[in-house]
């Protein structure tokens, strides 16, 4: 792979920019957990959303609303009970998937919730492995992901294992791995909830840098109000259904 | 309060955790089954040797015959019974044996028997072969030409159970008669040929006194009839033998050997005697074939039990760690559990002993179940034994012990015990923080002070062992002098002592640098020290003394070569998995799995290194059998050619040649086919089973010191006559170069023997030490000293397997006569390993005018190479007849005299017990001959089909020259009984291989285990995989390639371990080593198999998970 693959931060990735297009478009979804038993839980009830690209959105809501639920059908991380959901135009309910996989790999960066790593590998080959999986030659990706951590600060702990850093590092590579493809939508399941105010900050001044600079667009949750106005807006659920949509920007930011 | 909390957290931990303890109950049972199997099949296999030789003893416990030769009277019998006590019956019996023949069948010795109607309900009964039902005998042996036959030989006859009856047997009887020549009378004996009407066929494979008839029986009253007419006087009241029966039930209930030894002890004290020729000998001789028997399976299964513990040993190796990989795995899946109640308060021991509970539990379902297994396994191969050895379905029934089923749990129990005794302790020691951090527990990097203790006592214990070769044991030599390479014992010595000494230092040494470096250390000497041996020490002839144990040696040797392999692969799995990944990152499409999938192996690494290490230990075994077998086959054929010295086949006549005026049956050969080039004749003699009279002393019988017995100091053996132009040919002594039959003799006699094996010897200098052996053999003047060697078949020793090793005689005493000079015998040569070379034996010539043996000493001077097949031709019996046959004599080998001798004996004379003529010198029954062919042509095999033909073929060939249709030639070509000695050794092997390839069960269960669990335990990581982008595909290539992996490492560290003991044992034997590619790739495709198999099902299912459910897992 060439050197010009290297992480485009001026030029978005997919098609042209332009803010009146919407990125993530998502009618109807519906989403039914143990469907047809006794346990069933419904837990998205009709989500009607369109994200812009370059956006970036939080979503906030109490424990248990569907937050998690969303995100993970936005990754197709899981079958939808019904609705739609399309990015950037491409409907992935119709993809195989093989498909989906390499979509997903090269379109959207995730941050999870919890243990965000893989415990047996350091923290650049944790970053260097959705290189890998596009094809990248391993000294490529390497250098990428080295030169990406650095920019994280995390040029001194490159060779550490997960298990040998404190969580806002541990979060940090996991932000790294989710950019280093360079994807459209990165999304984040409460991606400073392990962190203190400062160190939370921080990750968001960086988030907010990449979406200036890269037109790339945010997906985030989080149950910190004061995080949540870093954002563009801010998408409010209750009980698996979004209650009211707030707007930015917030006083705070300015 | 902590004991119940314990047991009730196991409880639960039982019921919940339902795939996990199966695992673990299975790995247990599977331990199980194969100690209990191996029990089994050692018991059975005993058993069914025993069985198949007692029942030709039916119910008879002892035999009392003629104390000196001739028959005993009906009178007898209340002298016998009077001697007796405790008997449950007593009955008389007439044997003997003679030609007949079956239609075109023909058998030169078949044994006849005469018995009454009326005897004891004790010895048990006939029955028919073909219902099975018992047989009244009287209703058919009405007159004396009326016989039954037993169902053994009319198998051999080509009989079923469908032919019809009846059927006409042909046979010889001897009459003697009283002639008149001028005054005095003159016994003349002719031959009368009878036809006797085969009435029923009774079943000799039941048990009870049917099987100890194999031929022909008549009515006791028919058979004096005829055994009266070698008596000119016409005597009728003939017995053979009265036969004592203890007990009634001998294959039912257990036999006490101690007390039927005892009973023969008390009655041979009492055994009334006579003068004869002022000498006092027995009226009465006893001999109880039982104690024989019993005695000979004993020492046979000694040996072969303890070759298979120890592999047993080395395979139930594997199920340990089977056992332990799964404890462990249950640990490391629940520390986070462990974590939380250690956080709520539950202490270290409660936590152990709840751990405990569990195994406990555990170890007694395994047991259970693995009893199960291994009845099972027995059950197999109890069957497949019988295909083995054919000795009849109702003799190998599988032995099931009481003490084996309370050995079984209880050993379920202590492998579930000890197995978790480490993951307990593990569990109790979690640092509550980490394990809810969700962080794996490391051992410590250094060691703890207490583990070094340990260290230094395995490094003291090494250097005992080191320093006992010069030091302690003053006869082996320092280690750092060359001499004290050359030995096996100091060997043995070494291996041990290397082996503790770095185990120990590797500990010490581990406190203060890393770990890896510390046992590395370890692993490269204890894989190291065996291999140099194999390689370097073998390999170039240093080891010149192979006296010690080659088995112990073996063991050892593998399996420090194994614990050293492992040890050294284990230790640096994380190098080696980065080299994987590096090599693989290169390959599109595998990159995300190159990526994951050695970072996983390395990241597990006692759980790895417990999983390779089960295949490294199970295919290390086998292919050092497979290997070995393979350079044995491949060398046995290819020294066969050479060793046969150019004898392509051998003929074996059912009785002496005619003495023609005009021809002979050499001459007669010779004008069948112009391809054979030479023929030698020879005299051979094999003693009826109950004529012991003929058999070999191992005492002097005559010297009232020696205790000789004749029922324990009597050997079975056969007899051959040796002339020097059948060996040397035209060649009158060692000088000269054309023998006509040189080969390879193993023991040598004094003189011609070095004082120290030299193992190093060309084939050349061993070929021209025989042929001065030879010389010494012809040689009328020459005598060798007799040494103080007993043989006795109770205390015989094993470990030097009589003649099976080189002697050197340095450190046996000569025996000294009264005046103290040292004694001095002619010499025999023998194939049988149960002489050793120097011993004296004391052969029955028959010189005495009252018929009794007379006694003639000679000393054992050499025996033929049976490891080079030397002369084999002549020591072709063990080959042929194996045990089944039931000829001991044939078995136990035989004893070659010089010709000079001959002339104290007329065995030679002899086809059968009935015509004791003097034969001619040319007068000969086997037939060694070579051809122009190569060893191995199918000409062979065809001039064989030709002598069959000319010899027996009625009334034309030899018949028709001699007049004579009772003689019968069996011709065999070399290499046909070559490839019948190796399928019996390849049988051999099989049933070995069956052991190891349980071993191999074992392994693939314990990739199941594994695979199964690590897609459990692996979901979270699974889910994050198929987030950031894994296909489906490579999510399963991981999960495949680790197992894969972990067999490829277990299977490489096998065939090199493998091969390097049998490069060990090629450079040993100096033969060429041989792969078994074709066995290696087996072990290949079946691990492959395996691991697609264990890892294919998991992967496939791990792939298939939403990945947002998998993410949601936690522990
Ligand atoms: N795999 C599942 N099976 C059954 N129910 C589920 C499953 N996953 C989530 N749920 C249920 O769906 C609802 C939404 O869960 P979700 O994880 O989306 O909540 P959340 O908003 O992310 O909460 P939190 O802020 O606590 O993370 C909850 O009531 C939860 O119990
Ligand atoms: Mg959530």
């Amino acid at each position: 792979m060439s050197q010009n693959e290297a992480i485009k931060m001026e030029t978005p990735q997919m098609s042209q920019p332009n803010e009146s297009e919407n990125i993530l478009l998502i009618k109807g979804l519906h989403k039914r957990y143990n469907e047809g038993k006794s346990n069933e839980v419904h837990a998205l009830r009709g989500i009607d959303l369109e994200v812009k690209k370059g956006a970036m959105m939080a979503i906030m809501g109490p424990s248990g609303c569907g937050k998690t639920t969303l995100l993970n059908m936005i990754g197709h991380l899981d079958q939808n009970s019904g609705g739609e959901i399309h990015i950037s135009t491409i409907d992935a309910n119709k993809l195989s998937d093989g498909k989906m996989t390499a979509f997903r790999r090269d379109n959207i960066g995730f941050i999870f919730q919890l243990f965000n790593l893989f415990p047996f590998l350091s923290a650049v080959e944790n970053v260097e492995t959705p290189l890998l999986l596009k094809g990248y030659n391993s000294g490529v990706a390497r250098e990428q992901a080295k030169m990406l951590l650095r920019d994280l600060g995390m040029g001194d702990r490159l060779y550490h294992n997960p298990l040998e850093l404190s969580g806002g590092q541990q979060q940090r590579v996991a932000v790294a791995r989710a950019l280093i493809t360079d994807p459209a939508i990165i999304l984040g399941d409460e991606p400073t909830g392990d962190l203190d105010s400062t160190t939370s900050a921080e990750v968001m001044t960086l988030f907010r840098r990449i979406n200036k600079l890269n037109n790339q667009t945010f997906v985030l949750v989080t149950h910190n109000r004061w995080i949540a106005e870093k954002c563009d807006y801010i998408v409010h659920m209750i009980d698996g259904k979004i209650s009211n949509v707030e707007m930015g920007p917030f006083e705070e930011d300015k | 309060m902590g004991l119940i909390s314990s047991i009730k957290i196991a409880k639960r931990a039982l019921t919940r955790r339902k795939t996990k303890n199966f695992s673990a109950i299975l790995a247990i049972a599977l331990g199980v089954t194969l100690m209990v199997g191996i029990q089994i099949t050692t018991d059975t296999l005993e058993n069914a040797f025993l069985t198949s030789l007692l029942i030709r003893e039916g119910e008879v416990d002892i035999r009392f015959s003629n104390g000196t030769g001739g028959f005993l009277t009906a009178a007898d019998k209340e002298n016998i019974s009077a001697l007796v006590t405790d008997e449950l019956a007593i009955m008389p019996e007439l044997k003997s044996s003679g030609p007949a023949m079956i239609g075109s069948q023909f058998e030169p010795s078949v044994s006849m028997a005469g018995i009454p109607f009326d005897y004891d309900a004790a010895f048990g009964e006939f029955c028919y072969w073909d219902s099975g039902e018992v047989m009244d005998i009287s209703t058919y042996l009405t007159v004396n030409t009326s016989v039954l036959l037993s169902s053994s030989l009319a198998e051999d006859m080509d009989i079923n159970k469908s032919t019809e009856l009846p059927i006409t047997l042909t046979t010889e009887f001897t009459i003697n008669d009283n002639v008149l020549v001028g005054n005095e009378t003159v016994t003349v004996g002719s031959e009368v040929r009878v036809n006797l009407t085969i009435r029923e066929i009774f079943d000799s494979r039941h048990p009870g006194i049917g099987a100890s008839y194999r031929g022909v029986v008549f009515s006791l009253e028919g058979y004096q009839d005829w055994i009266s007419l070698q008596d000119p006087l016409r005597n009728k009241d003939v017995i053979g033998a009265y036969l004592i029966a203890y007990q009634t039930d001998h294959f039912t209930t257990p036999i006490d050997e101690a007390l039927l030894q005892e009973r023969f002890d008390a009655l041979e004290e009492i055994l009334p005697v006579k003068m004869v020729n002022d000498q006092e000998v027995n009226v009465y001789a006893i001999d109880s074939a039982r104690l024989l028997y019993v005695g000979i399976i004993d020492l046979i299964f000694t040996l072969m039990s303890s070759f298979l513990n120890v592999l047993g040993l080395l395979i139930i190796i594997t199920g340990i760690l089977l056992i332990t990989n799964v404890q462990l795995m249950s640990v490391e899946d629940r520390e986070f559990q462990t974590g939380v109640l250690r956080a709520v308060g539950e202490k270290r021991g409660g936590i152990f002993r709840s751990m405990l509970f569990e195994t406990l539990f555990q170890g007694v379902f395994g047991g259970i179940f693995g009893l199960a297994g291994g009845l099972i396994f027995g059950q197999v191969v109890a069957l497949y034994l019988v295909s083995l050895f054919g000795s009849g379905s109702a003799s190998v029934q599988p032995i099931v012990k009481e003490s084996v089923v309370i050995f079984s749990v209880l050993v379920g129990v202590i492998l579930g015990m000890l197995t978790g005794l480490l993951p307990a302790l593990r569990a109790s020691r979690v640092n509550i923080v980490e394990a809810l951090r969700g962080i794996k527990i490391t051992f410590e990097e250094k060691s703890s002070a207490n583990f070094a203790v340990i260290g230094v006592l395995l490094g003291i214990v090494g250097i005992f062992f080191l320093i006992t070769n010069g030091g302690i044991n003053k006869d082996l030599q320092y280690i750092w002098k060359t001499s004290g390479w050359d030995n096996l014992l100091e060997w043995e010595n070494i291996l041990l002592g290397a082996g503790f000494l770095f185990s120990g230092l590797g500990i010490v040494f581990s406190r203060y640098i890393s770990r890896t470096k510390a046992f590395n250390l370890t692993a490269i000497v204890l894989w190291g020290t065996p291999v140099f041996m194999f390689v370097v020490a073998m390999g170039n002839g240093w080891i010149t003394d192979m006296s010690g144990s080659s088995m112990g040696i073996l063991i050892i040797a593998i399996i420090e070569v194994v614990i050293g392999s492992v040890l050294l692969v284990g230790m640096n799995l994380p190098y080696i998995m980065r080299i994987l990944r590096n090599t693989l990152i290169k390959i599109r499409g595998l990159k995300g799995v190159a990526q994951v999938a050695p970072a996983l192996i390395s990241s597990h690494k006692t759980r790895s290194t417990l999983t390779f290490a089960i295949f490294a230990v199970v295919l290390t075994l086998n292919v050092t059998v497979a290997s070995l077998v393979a350079t044995n086959i491949d060398s046995t054929i290819g020294q066969s050619e050479e060793d046969s010295r150019g004898v392509d086949l051998y003929i074996q006549l059912s009785a002496p040649e005619y003495d023609l005026p005009d021809t002979s049956y050499t001459n007669e050969l010779y004008k069948l086919d112009s391809s054979i080039t030479d023929v030698i004749g020879m005299k051979t003699f094999t003693p009826s089973s109950t004529d012991y009279t003929r058999y070999v002393a191992t005492k002097d019988p005559y010297d009232p010191e020696s205790g000789f017995n004749p029922q324990k100091n009597l050997l079975p053996l056969s007899f051959g006559e040796l002339r020097s132009d059948q060996i040397r040919g035209e060649a009158q002594n060692a000088a000269d170069e054309n023998w006509r039959f040189d080969f390879y003799m193993f023991n040598l006699p004094d003189g011609v023997r070095p004082s120290t094996i030299d193992l190093g010897a060309s084939d050349e200098e061993l070929l021209n030490q025989s042929k001065t052996a030879w010389d010494r053999f012809f040689d009328p003047d020459y005598k060798m000293t007799a040494y103080n060697i007993t043989f006795d078949l109770e205390n015989f020793d094993i470990s030097s397997m009589g003649g099976f090793s080189a002697a050197t005689l340095d450190d046996v005493d000569p025996i000294l006569d009264i005046n103290g000079s040292v004694v001095q015998y002619p010499i025999v040569f023998t194939d049988s390993f149960l002489l050793p070379l120097g011993m004296p034996i004391w052969i029955a010539f028959n010189t005495s005018q009252f018929g009794f043996p007379v006694y003639q000493p000679f000393t054992i001077g050499g025996s033929f190479d049976s490891e080079r097949a030397g002369g084999w031709p002549l020591s072709r019996n063990m080959q042929t007849e194996g045990f089944s046959s039931g000829s001991f004599s044939g078995t136990m080998g035989s004893v070659y005299f010089p010709e000079r001798f001959s002339n104290y004996t007329d065995f030679f004379g002899m086809v059968d017990e009935l015509s004791p003529d003097k034969r001619e010198a040319d007068q000969f029954d086997t037939f060694l001959v070579k051809t122009s062919y190569p060893f191995d042509h199918p000409g062979i095999d065809t001039i064989a089909q030709l002598i069959e033909d000319f010899t027996n073929t009625r009334k034309s060939g030899y018949r028709e020259i001699i007049d004579d249709e009772f003689m019968v030639a069996t011709a065999t070509s070399l290499y046909s009984k070559l490839e019948a000695s190796l399928e019996m050794m390849e049988q051999m092997t099989s049933f070995l291989q069956i052991y190891v390839n349980f071993g191999l069960i074992i392994g693939a269960v314990g990739m199941a285990v594994i695979s199964v669990r690590n897609v459990a335990e692996r979901k979270r990581e699974i889910g994050m995989m198929r987030a950031i982008g894994f296909p489906r595909y490579q999510v399963m290539t991981a999960a495949l390639l680790e197992l894969m992996v972990l067999g490829f490492i277990g299977l490489f560290i096998g065939v090199v371990n493998g091969l390097l003991v049998n490069v060990g044992f090629s450079n040993m034997m100096d033969v060429p080593v041989v792969i078994p590619w074709g066995t290696i790739g087996a072990y290949l495709s079946f691990i492959t198999f395996i691991g697609l198999l264990a890892g294919a099902i998991p992967g496939w299912v791990a792939s298939r998970i939403p990945a947002a459910e998998a993410l949601r897992y936690v522990g």
